[in-house]
């Protein structure tokens, strides 16, 4: 039973996984550079680069990161190693850096690029000039993310399959 | 003011420089220091 239970939690927790860095893949190849809103489409709600941004908000991505996190602390609690995981406590410090990054990255994306991401598409309400400077602030967010999830794709794989590494 | 982030190549540059230092810093760890 417990291995199914760790099968089902990892199978979740790559398939939020996916969809959670995947968006940020995807806006990476979509929008390689940024380009800042100006105040004109900010400023009119029927602007088709405001509609844009509105079609590309949807809040399934947000929730994928918190399915993706709770699994991931979910296996750990399962095996019986987050505490060890969590205080880098020998090999279980592989999986614990990526424990790290990856709540990192769900506070990043929560406290960081979401609140933001509200005034630039005026869900909370700001001055025009700062809901333009939020969108960079959105941006380079993101591209912090797009960033950890290099090292902590690494330290995923590296904590099931690689324990060569650290002899 | 352009950042490492404004190109996909900067990002992932700046990525994998990441996971070798932390990638030492966990070696360093679970070899007991």
């Amino acid at each position: 039973m417990d291995q199914i239970i760790d099968f089902l939690l990892r199978w979740v927790h790559f398939f939020g996984g996916i969809i959670w860095v995947g968006h940020n893949y995807a806006s990476m190849i979509q929008r390689p550079a940024f380009r800042p809103p100006s105040r004109e489409d900010l400023g009119d709600e029927q602007s088709p680069v405001y509609m844009t941004l509105l079609g590309r908000e949807h809040g399934t991505f947000r929730y994928a990161a918190i399915v993706t996190w709770l699994t991931g602390v979910g296996m750990l609690w399962q095996r019986g190693v987050l505490l060890d995981a969590v205080s880098l406590n020998g090999y279980q410090a592989v999986i614990g850096i990526g424990f790290w990054i990856g709540t990192l990255m769900l506070a990043n994306l929560w406290l960081v690029l979401w609140p933001n991401q509200k005034k630039v598409l005026g869900f909370a309400p700001a001055p025009l000039e700062e809901r333009v400077r939020c969108a960079r602030i959105t941006f380079l967010s993101s591209r912090t993310n797009t960033m950890l999830s290099i090292p902590l794709l690494f330290f995923m794989a590296a904590s099931q399959h690689g324990t060569a590494l650290f002899v | 003011m352009k950042t490492p982030f404004d190109t996909a190549t900067g990002t992932i540059a700046l990525g994998m420089l990441l996971t070798l230092v932390l990638f030492l810093i966990a070696r360093w760890l679970v070899l007991g220091g």
